[in-house]
């Protein structure tokens, strides 16, 4: 029944939205004012999807097995947590949720931009119609979470283990809503050409959605990597991996289009860049949800794929690129320029432009150069950590000192440079604290020192800021956060120590200075697996540290997950986790001594404050 | 002011040829090894970070290899030409390749061009204004 009621309200919205294409389309030729018939239909759509994805959700959290969607993600011995979460854990589920994002949007759009030009306001939402209709389509005709087993099987196959997790559980909706927020950006840039609406005001509406998508994306991408932090157990929170990659890339591009609507709502210049920026955003969004979904990448986060959804999707996405060039081409009129000068906050913007496309351009080559490369030469490669370090961290140096710089300019010409001696103070002492932390550890001194030195400059400065009552608190914070960001970053990468031993119980090992003892192993059954707890003491000089890190033995499906056990202090984490080695009664016991770990979680998370403060401030 | 800030990148370039990035760790020939190559059994795992058989039994070979006397260079080469330039994580540069590495300094560097001619051409207008 329930599954019915889900799966009438899918075809039902599919045929407002053809319904609203027509209003919309009529509405604009008629160049009248905006009908707010458009605005019922968007409202029956919203809410046919609400009840079809609530239908979902209650076949999730009842174990309807019936539904085909269900019987293959879950299980009745799941908490209730994971039943919920397990809605969005999948293909088809993760779609309904993109779909019911996308008409929340739409929703808000219609509310929150009143104030705007009429036929930009129809043309945005027939553009965001067209979207809404290519995932209706989709879901409808490839991945109906709604289709039926005969005869309905008693017991499901349960939800990959390493997905239970609090932290992924929420992780999909918030990188999710950001996203679907650069739906609406694309949108409103193809209706803002076509309207040639590119002017402040628009700018200052594009902003709002940028700064939402922008901030979503952060945390959804910090919670992923704290996930990966803990539930991978490798220790490291970032791998450079393909899927990882994909959410990077529409950041970058929203960063940059973050300091670019600036420049474009102050002194009415860039808007042909702006364009640019606000397409490629969900242009890259869709691409990476493409890559994921069709399984080309090779990835430890590849849970869910399937090749010929990839080929809609690749179908889809050719579409709106198509729309997207034909429409910039066919409405692009307004390269016109204002006075600018060479030392001015809009030069500082356009740098740190520059720059992000630069990382942007590193991260989305690497991800997909070796995919080309095989079907081109069918020469398989791998590109990894190495080559996006060596790429992407000497660029950091000038980027972050132009960071510390920029935001002080101003907006016209800058008189003089203003040059205090505490900030050249500050700039060596900068240096001679990042040549000693590089010097007292055995490393390339030259170049750390280099990399340290700018980050800490730009903490100085940022620091010196907070006071400075010109500049916007969102973006103070911002900044600060970016560079406790790197400098924790690279403090890590420094000083993290790890070592590892393969012991039986009761046995012990010195390696360097750590002794680690492996005292005991104990089984218990919680919920829907099996709990392995060792524990392990690892005691250094006089500091006795005791861990219990676990290893979970789950029956459906049959999977081993290992949890770390993390201590976290302010400066320093410090963890153990064990592997089962195979055959043998041995684990293996991993001890690793991760520093700044906290900051980075914290300066990551105030980074998206930041941009939150900004929001606040502009929506008042 | 943009001779000084373009001096300053190349020579920030420069650097970066002579120095690459570096992670420290306890064993560290064998761990940084480790760290490049990719787990071929696991999914887009690396050796270093893996606990599968092959990942154990490519760190023992490494610390074989280093203890008689085989430098980096020679271990990287020995496991390529035995599974393939998939294994390591950090391509060499050969045809295939020169574009990877390339590609994104030539559009960091056009794309500084095309800012450099931007900015001029905006100058030269105030210019005639003024």
């Amino acid at each position: 029944m329930l599954n019915l009621i889900g799966n009438y309200s899918l075809i039902l919205a599919l045929i407002t939205s053809f319904i609203i294409l027509i209003l919309t389309f009529k509405n604009f030729k008629s160049k009248s004012i905006l009908n707010l018939s458009i605005f019922a239909t968007i409202s029956v759509q919203f809410f046919l999807i609400c009840v079809s994805f609530i239908t979902l959700l209650l076949a999730f959290i009842n174990s309807d097995f019936s539904n085909l969607a269900v019987y293959n993600n879950s299980h009745t011995a799941k908490p209730l947590f994971y039943k919920i979460s397990g809605t969005w854990g999948n293909h088809e589920g993760s779609l309904l949720l993109w779909l019911f994002v996308l008409s929340l949007f739409i929703v808000i759009f219609f509310f929150k931009s009143k104030k705007l030009l009429d036929s930009f306001r129809i043309l945005t939402i027939f553009f965001q119609q067209l979207i809404i209709l290519g995932f209706l389509l989709f879901i409808i005709f490839t991945s109906n979470p709604f289709q039926l087993i005969i005869p309905t099987p008693i017991e499901g196959l349960g939800l990959n283990p390493i997905l239970q997790d609090p932290a992924l559980a929420i992780h999909p909706p918030i990188l999710y809503l950001g996203y679907v927020g650069s739906s609406i950006i694309f949108s409103s840039s193809l209706a803002a050409l076509v309207c040639n609406y590119t002017n402040k005001d628009w700018a200052n509406d594009l902003k709002k959605w940028t700064l939402i998508s922008w901030i979503f994306l952060t945390i959804g991408i910090l919670l992923g990597s704290i996930w990966a932090y803990y539930e991978l157990g490798w220790g490291g929170f970032w791998f450079w991996d393909p899927v990882e990659n994909v959410s990077l890339m529409p950041w970058f591009c929203l960063s940059a289009l973050l300091h670019c609507t600036s420049v474009l709502e102050k002194r009415s210049n860039l808007q042909s860049w702006t364009v640019i920026l606000a397409l490629s955003t969900f242009i890259l969004s869709m691409s990476g949800t493409f890559l994921v979904r069709s399984g080309i990448l090779n990835s430890v986060h590849t849970f869910a794929n399937d090749p010929e959804r990839g080929i809609f999707v690749l179908i889809f996405l050719t579409v709106l690129i198509f729309i997207a060039l034909i429409i910039y081409f066919k409405f692009n009129n307004i390269e016109k320029f204002s006075k600018s000068y060479l030392l001015s906050k809009e030069t500082a913007i356009v740098i740190n432009n520059w720059f992000m496309m630069y990382f942007l351009a590193v991260v989305l080559i690497g991800t997909v150069y070796p995919i080309f490369l095989e079907a081109i030469t069918t020469e398989k490669i791998s590109v990894g950590p190495p080559y996006f370090n060596q790429l992407i961290i000497p660029f950091l140096i000038p980027f972050l000192l132009i960071m510390s710089i920029g935001p002080k300019l101003d907006w016209i010409k800058n008189k003089k440079l203003e040059i205090k001696i505490i900030k050249i103070v500050l700039f060596f002492i900068s240096i001679l604290i990042s040549y000693l932390i590089a010097k007292n550890f055995n490393t390339q001194v030259l170049y750390s020192t280099l990399l340290i030195s700018s980050a800490i400059y730009l903490f100085f400065i940022s620091i010196i800021d907070l006071k400075n009552k010109s500049l916007k608190i969102s973006q103070k914070i911002s900044h600060l956060s970016f560079s406790i960001l790197i400098i924790s970053i690279i403090l890590n990468s420094l000083f993290s120590e790890e070592v590892s031993v393969n012991l039986k119980k009761g046995e012990e090992k010195k390696l360097s200075n750590y002794l680690l003892k492996f005292e005991n192993i104990s089984r218990s059954q919680i919920d829907n697996f099996t709990s392995l707890k060792a524990e392990i003491h690892v005691i250094q000089s006089d500091q006795k540290l005791k861990f219990f890190p676990e290893l979970r033995l789950y029956k459906v499906p049959e999977t081993i997950t290992s949890e770390a056990d993390i201590k976290t202090n302010l400066f320093s984490d410090n963890l153990v986790v064990v592997n089962y080695l195979k055959n043998t009664d041995y684990l293996n016991i991993r001890y690793q001594k991760k520093p700044f770990m906290l900051f980075i979680w914290l300066s990551a998370f105030m980074l998206a404050v930041g941009g939150f403060l900004g929001l606040r401030k502009n929506f008042k | 002011m943009t001779k000084k800030l373009l001096k300053l990148f190349y020579f920030l370039f420069f650097l970066n040829l002579l120095f690459s990035y570096n992670v420290n760790a306890q064993n560290p020939q064998v761990d940084e090894i480790a760290k490049n190559l990719r787990c071929l059994i696991c999914q887009g795992q690396s050796v270093y970070d893996s606990n599968s058989e092959f990942a154990l039994s490519l760190k023992t070979l490494i610390s074989q290899k280093l203890a008689s006397g085989n430098s980096e260079e020679d271990i990287y080469n020995f496991l390529k030409s035995k599974y393939g330039e998939w294994i390591v994580y950090e391509p060499e540069i050969n045809k295939y390749t020169l574009l990877l590495w390339l590609l994104p300094l030539f559009l960091f560097i056009f794309g500084g061009l095309l800012i450099k001619r931007k900015l001029l051409i905006n100058r030269v207008k105030n210019e005639k204004y003024n």
